[in-house]
């Protein structure tokens, strides 16, 4: 059993990793650890956006267990603006905005085939845990392996970015990197004070690409282009 | 002083404001220019009151003032004012040619505002949270400026710009956390663990492991922000698609709010973990800077593109000057920090002027700006001179400090890497003044056939920074006033 710990200005609270609390959170890492892959096996668009969305509301899930072990004020807001935000309204903003109005069905612009990234994310979860195996941190929080996890979710983000092309499918990419950082945020440092903050700026980032997508979307020049014919903007 | 740190921060928003009540554009312009001037004012006298009555903090540490924070936000404040002269004249210039609507116009101002004020906030915080979430701030109110034209090309440029600094400044949230994580063991508050000063004095109690994880993660995150290869990407097209007043906003003053923070997570990394471990790292990341930005500088092509790339030449120059360390590394690269930020400010601003009058940007298809463009072409010509490192102008004594901080460091290393960077420095300098002279001299249109600002009060608003500037750059190569050298050689002793 491993015992793990945080410090509250003074006062250390204790949490076993086989609690309810940290079973929960572990679970939902998984799931959520499952929904990336699930993104990356797949090729159509709207698939990305449903395993995005369910990969949110587990996070949502995952930071109102942390809230109510902590009873922390700001990790219920986080858990309501993640449910909100990430589980609702991205994805329906994506749906209807990007993916309707753009005719956006199969994603062809992959630079590698389904098989060979699923193999290369398998190896990033390997690698994840290898630097940071769960028995080294000295006191975490609720639930080790969740950091392993989440540095994992953080290396599938940047995959996804890295072998699809399309523009649409990077911006998944980056969301599913920022669910990784807020699940480690919660499950390693559950104190932290701008956590909110950071949140609420990372929304607004996805609101912004999601913005650009959309405006450009009606010259239909920029949907269209995929990195590699972005020659004239090389560097 | 509290009051003059809420000036520092406020002040810049004037502009924005008076546009966004529906003001005349003569009202907004004057409002621009005074509330830049305004902001510059109080930063020299905050800088003024730090370096005679040491650091200043209230607010439990959410406001926070020691010399180096004054320092830099002296430095970005003067971009400010530099930027805000020469927004003026060019956005009223591009809206009587009718190339952006009178909402556009607004936009920018209102944007550019945000932008300036969010800048100058980062320097004048202690909280690292804080710091976070105002770069983060900073750059969301930059991509509307760097879209602004919604040509496809400038918005390509401003989604590339977006999603990579902002997975740049999620990894900086990473390395935030993992610093929080490492005062575990400290009783400090929660705000507290994320305070810079009890961090730095408490550096030999954090946990070493979370520590280097941290600044390795730091480096990376806003090295995104700083421009360093190579998370450099976005930054020559964010520079070559914005309007030119924002580049050299971009340029003189968002890489230097990202190379603000760099400093202040490698001092802590100082006192945790002892110098070697973050002097390695910047070294690395800033050879490899100064080595791709002077690759690209050597390319020649978009003029603008190619002044970007000497921004990521510089930035290089300014970590390698870290990574030797010591109190000539700090001192050069903080003089740097100044030389470069006046220096690129006028050089972009005046390339303004190049995109005004022959509507490129491809410096093959500028011919002699001396006889078309006389200012324009002459401070072009001069600025590129002081930017690569020519005497007499300030970015020669700073290059000049920073080579023999290499010299003084450890017995063989570092005088071969200060070597390096000599001969890296020279490269650079021959392939940007070749581009630049290329566009200065030969023959070039008949007089009167280019013509950037049409109106008086255009030419006179877009002149001012550019002989402002100049003049400036010229004075610190010769001598470094009494009073900046202070403030320079305290916010050395502040991270050392």
């Amino acid at each position: 059993m491993v015992e793990l710990s945080v410090a509250v200005t003074g006062s250390v609270e204790r949490l076993s990793a086989t609690s309810l609390a940290g079973t929960l959170v572990t679970l939902s890492s998984v799931l959520m650890l499952l929904a990336a892959f699930a993104c990356l096996g797949s090729k159509l668009f709207s698939r990305y956006v449903v395993y995005y969305a369910f990969q949110s509301v587990v996070l949502a899930f995952a930071c109102g267990v942390v809230a109510f072990h902590f009873q922390s004020a700001d990790l219920w807001a986080l858990a309501f603006i993640t449910l909100a935000v990430k589980g609702v309204a991205i994805p329906l903003a994506t749906r209807g905005l990007l993916l309707e109005r753009l005719e956006l069905r199969r994603d062809v612009a992959l630079s590698t085939g389904l098989s060979t990234s699923l193999i290369i994310g398998a190896l990033l979860t390997g690698f994840a845990f290898l630097v940071i195996p769960p028995a080294d941190l000295p006191h975490g929080v609720v639930a080790t392996s969740a950091v392993a996890l989440s540095t994992a979710l953080v290396l599938l983000g940047g995959l996804c970015m890295v072998v699809r092309r399309h523009i649409v499918a990077q911006l998944i990419g980056w969301l599913i990197t920022e669910n990784g950082v807020f699940l480690g945020a919660i499950t390693l440092v559950a104190t932290f004070p701008f956590i909110v903050e950071a949140g609420i700026f990372l929304d607004l980032v996805a609101a912004v690409l999601i913005m650009i997508v959309f405006v450009s979307g009606i010259t239909r020049s920029l949907a269209e282009a995929t990195a590699s014919e972005l020659r004239e903007l090389r560097g | 002083m509290t009051a003059l740190v809420l000036l520092v921060v406020l002040l810049p928003l004037l502009g924005g404001l008076t546009v966004a009540v529906g003001a005349s554009s003569f009202l907004t312009g004057t409002a621009m220019v005074a509330g830049g001037l305004g902001a510059f004012a109080s930063a020299v006298v905050l800088a003024v009151r730090v370096s005679g009555s040491g650091a200043f903090h209230t607010w439990s540490g959410f406001i926070y003032v020691d010399s180096l924070g004054a320092f830099f936000a002296l430095v970005v404040s003067l971009v400010v004012v530099l930027a805000s002269f020469g927004s003026v004249a060019y956005i009223s210039a591009e809206e009587e040619r009718g190339e952006f609507s009178h909402f556009q116009v607004r936009l920018y101002f209102v944007f550019f505002s945000v932008f300036a004020s969010a800048m100058l906030a980062v320097f004048l915080t202690g909280n690292l949270g804080l710091l976070w979430t105002l770069i983060e701030a900073s750059t969301l109110a930059s991509v509307v400026l760097v879209g602004l034209e919604a040509k496809a090309r400038s918005l390509e440029a401003a989604w590339k710009y977006v999603i990579i600094s902002s997975f740049g400044v999620t990894i900086a949230l990473v390395a935030t956390l993992f610093l929080f994580y490492s005062a575990s063991a400290l009783h400090l508050s929660a705000d507290q663990r994320l305070t810079w000063a009890y961090l730095f004095a408490h550096g030999h109690s954090l946990a070493p492991a979370s520590m280097r994880l941290a600044f390795l993660l730091a480096v990376i995150g806003y090295g995104t922000k700083v421009g360093l290869v190579p998370m450099h990407t976005w930054l020559p097209d964010a520079h070559s698609e914005a309007p030119s007043p924002v580049s050299a906003m971009l340029s003189a003053g968002l890489l230097n709010t990202g190379m603000y923070a760099i400093i202040r997570y490698q001092a802590i990394a100082r006192a945790a973990l002892g110098t070697a471990y973050p002097s390695s790292i910047l070294l690395l990341f800033g050879f490899l800077s100064v080595f791709l930005g002077v690759m690209f500088l050597v390319l020649g092509g978009n003029f603008k593109r190619l002044f970007a790339y000497s921004s990521v030449e510089h930035m290089g120059v300014i970590s390698v000057a870290l990574g030797f360390g010591g109190v000539l590394g700090i001192y050069g690269a903080l003089l740097q920090v100044l030389t470069h930020a006046i220096g690129k400010a006028v050089l972009f601003l005046s390339s303004g002027h190049v995109v005004l009058g022959y509507r490129t940007r491809e410096s093959a298809k500028v011919r002699g700006m001396l006889g078309s463009l006389p200012l324009a072409g002459a401070v072009l010509l001069l600025a590129s001179l002081a930017v690569a490192g020519s005497p007499p102008f300030g970015v020669f004594l700073s290059e000049l400090t920073i080579v023999r901080a290499g010299f003084a460091g450890s017995a063989v290393v570092g005088p071969v890497l200060a070597g390096l960077l000599v001969l890296l420095l020279v490269i650079g300098f021959i392939s940007l003044l070749a581009t630049t002279l290329g566009m200065v001299a030969g023959d070039g249109p008949p007089a009167g056939s280019v013509v950037a600002y049409p109106k008086l009060s255009g030419r006179v608003l877009a002149a001012v920074p550019l002989v402002g500037g100049l003049a400036a750059l010229a004075v610190l190569g010769l001598w470094v006033p009494v009073g900046l050298n202070e403030l320079i050689m305290h916010s050395v002793k502040v991270v050392l």
